[in-house]
């Protein structure tokens, strides 16, 4: 199963006028933390809902280009069969179901799993990663603070038991500590579980450390792409993105 | 009979009567937390149930007890033909569209009926039990009592299941927020369709248990109406608070029943609907505003 991700030339139109992407085109490999940078409204996020097959659900269509995991065509599947395909997003604000339980949620995402894996490995897996979610298991989501319930999104996306997770700004509004915890965890389960990552980020300094390769969007198209050190290299990278004054880079 | 005396009966009955209330409001707040709609068809689809029932104890002569298992299968696949035909299609739609349909889809189903079997009230085979329960000295009439032991188990049996059931889960879930639960791999269309079955089984029993308590006429479903009144009293999102405005809005019921005119009995949901949405328009226990028609 070569689960390589390909999205080719991709157009997406929102209310059949608003043309969030123009032409983007993107690779993840199997086992790859692959980043996907851009500035607000770029289309970062319309990426990941066209990959999920969210778009429907928000009058959003892909009118060109295609978007295939393993050579099997995923614009013909059902946003609940292309996570049972194996390809999770965690989605950008968390959407913790707030006044569910922490283990509800984790209940919840027992529909995304693929093969029949009891409860208690997957949840003992998730209190692995997580061991604060252990202690908060019976308590509302909607109490934990922000980097909880990015954790308790994270740890969704582990009782599935993906081959990919789309993950949508895993840093947002978190505090500079939690975010590096975050990320370490992160770090892990691509390593431990062979996950492969597509990642979302605002944060290019810690999505370039993190990731193997990158892509940069402006508008909806496709600018730049390469591996993350020669992305870190890169001048207009600097300087858009990693906020390097002009004359430390000249 | 003491004053005292009379006011703890008639609170009694009120609030036996309300069980069933209760049972109708849950599955009015199971379609609204899927479907983001008011089923003003609830009414209509009880009427229709209990119509079924005849048809099947009565006509088909299969007597009450298969007759109820006809009347529910034949009330889920009417409730499943709605959900897709009519409602699937209005997904996304603006609310007051989606509302209207089911206005609509009440009106088609009153004039079937009204074809079928015309405007005369029918007897139905008594499946509850005459003789009255005594507590203490007090008289509650027996069909009422026992209509309200049946709206209570199927109403904590069905509470209890979704909370505790994985079902239960992924349709909070699915209520709560759509695109979350797709994805998490939860068909939310099949939750809402879920939710049309469960509406009408309690749809079903509510509607044989009233024709039973009182006649089976077209004119059975009005009461939704004021169930209705009272689900947007308890406030649509909270299940908890729409069981005891049930209670509630029974009891009051007969209260008016006993110091004022039969005419005060029909409008007071509506009065005390009206009051309560003034003062807070969350619903009794709510949470979110209602968005206003
Ligand atoms: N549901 C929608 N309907 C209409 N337009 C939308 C919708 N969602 C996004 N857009 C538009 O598509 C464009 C890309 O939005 P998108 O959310 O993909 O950006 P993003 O790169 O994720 O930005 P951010 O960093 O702010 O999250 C924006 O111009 C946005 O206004
Ligand atoms: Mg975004």
């Amino acid at each position: 199963m070569a689960a390589v991700l390909e999205v080719k030339d991709l157009e997406v139109v929102y209310q059949g006028v608003i043309q969030a992407l123009t032409s983007l085109s993107l690779t993840v490999p199997e086992g790859a933390i692959v980043t996907l940078l851009g500035a607000n409204g770029a289309g970062k996020t319309t990426t990941l809902k066209a990959i999920s097959g969210f778009l429907p659900l928000e009058d959003g269509r892909v009118t060109r280009g295609s978007i295939t995991i393993g050579g099997q065509d995923l614009l013909k599947l059902a946003p609940h069969q292309i996570v049972r395909r194996g390809i999770f997003q965690v989605r950008e604000g968390r959407h913790v179901f707030s006044e569910m339980t922490v283990e509800e949620n984790l209940i919840a995402a027992t529909f995304a799993q693929r093969a029949a894996r009891s409860r208690k490995e997957a949840f003992d897996e998730v209190y692995n990663y997580f061991p604060i979610l252990s202690q908060r298991r019976h308590q509302a989501a909607g109490y934990l603070s922000g980097g909880e319930q990015q954790m308790l999104a994270i740890g969704r996306a582990l009782v599935a038991d993906p081959e990919m997770i789309l993950l949508d700004e895993p840093s947002l509004g978190l505090a500079p500590l939690i975010v590096k915890e975050i990320f370490e965890i992160i770090a892990r389960i691509n390593r431990e579980k062979r996950v492969s990552m597509l990642l979302v980020e605002q944060n290019a300094v810690i999505a370039l450390k993190y990731a193997s390769y990158g892509y940069v969007i402006e508008s909806g198209r496709t600018v730049l792409e390469g591996t993350t050190e020669k992305l870190s290299a890169d001048q207009d990278i600097q300087k858009f993105y990693l906020g390097v004054e002009a004359h430390e880079a000249a | 009979m003491s004053p005292l005396q009379q006011f703890i009966e008639y609170s009694i009955v009120g609030i036996a009567a309300g069980g069933i209330y209760a049972l109708i409001a849950l599955g009015i707040v199971l379609i609204f937390k899927s479907s983001r709609t008011f089923n003003f068809a609830m009414g209509e689809m009880m009427m229709l149930s209990a119509y079924f029932f005849y048809a099947a104890a009565v006509t088909f002569a299969l007597g009450p007890f298969l007759g109820m298992i006809v009347a529910l299968v034949c009330s889920i696949a009417v409730a499943l033909v709605i959900e897709r035909v009519a409602i699937r299609p209005m997904l996304g739609r603006p609310f007051i569209a989606v509302v209207m349909v089911t206005f609509g889809i009440g009106s088609i189903i009153r004039g079937i009926v009204g074809m079928i079997w015309g405007p005369n009230d029918l007897q139905i085979p008594a499946i509850l039990s005459r003789s009255p329960i005594m507590l203490g000295d007090i008289f509650v009439p027996g069909k009422t009592a026992r209509a309200f032991a049946i709206a209570v188990v199927i109403v904590v049996g069905l509470i209890a299941y979704l909370r505790y059931s994985r079902a239960g889960v992924a349709l909070r879930a699915a209520a709560a927020d759509a695109v979350t639960a797709y994805s998490m791999g939860i068909d939310v269309r099949r939750i809402i369709s879920f939710t049309w079955v469960l509406a009408a089984i309690t749809g079903c029993i509510s509607g044989v248990l009233m024709a039973n308590v009182n006649t089976l006429t077209p004119h059975l479903g009005l009461v939704a109406l004021n169930v209705l009144a009272v689900v947007i009293l308890g406030g649509m999102n909270s299940i908890g608070g729409v069981l005891i405005a049930g209670f509630i809005i029974g009891w009051l019921e007969a209260i008016t029943g006993l110091f004022l005119p039969t005419e005060f009995r029909e409008i007071t949901p509506y009065i005390l609907a009206l009051i309560v949405l003034l003062v807070r328009p969350t619903g009794l226990f709510g949470t979110k505003e209602i968005e206003r028609i």
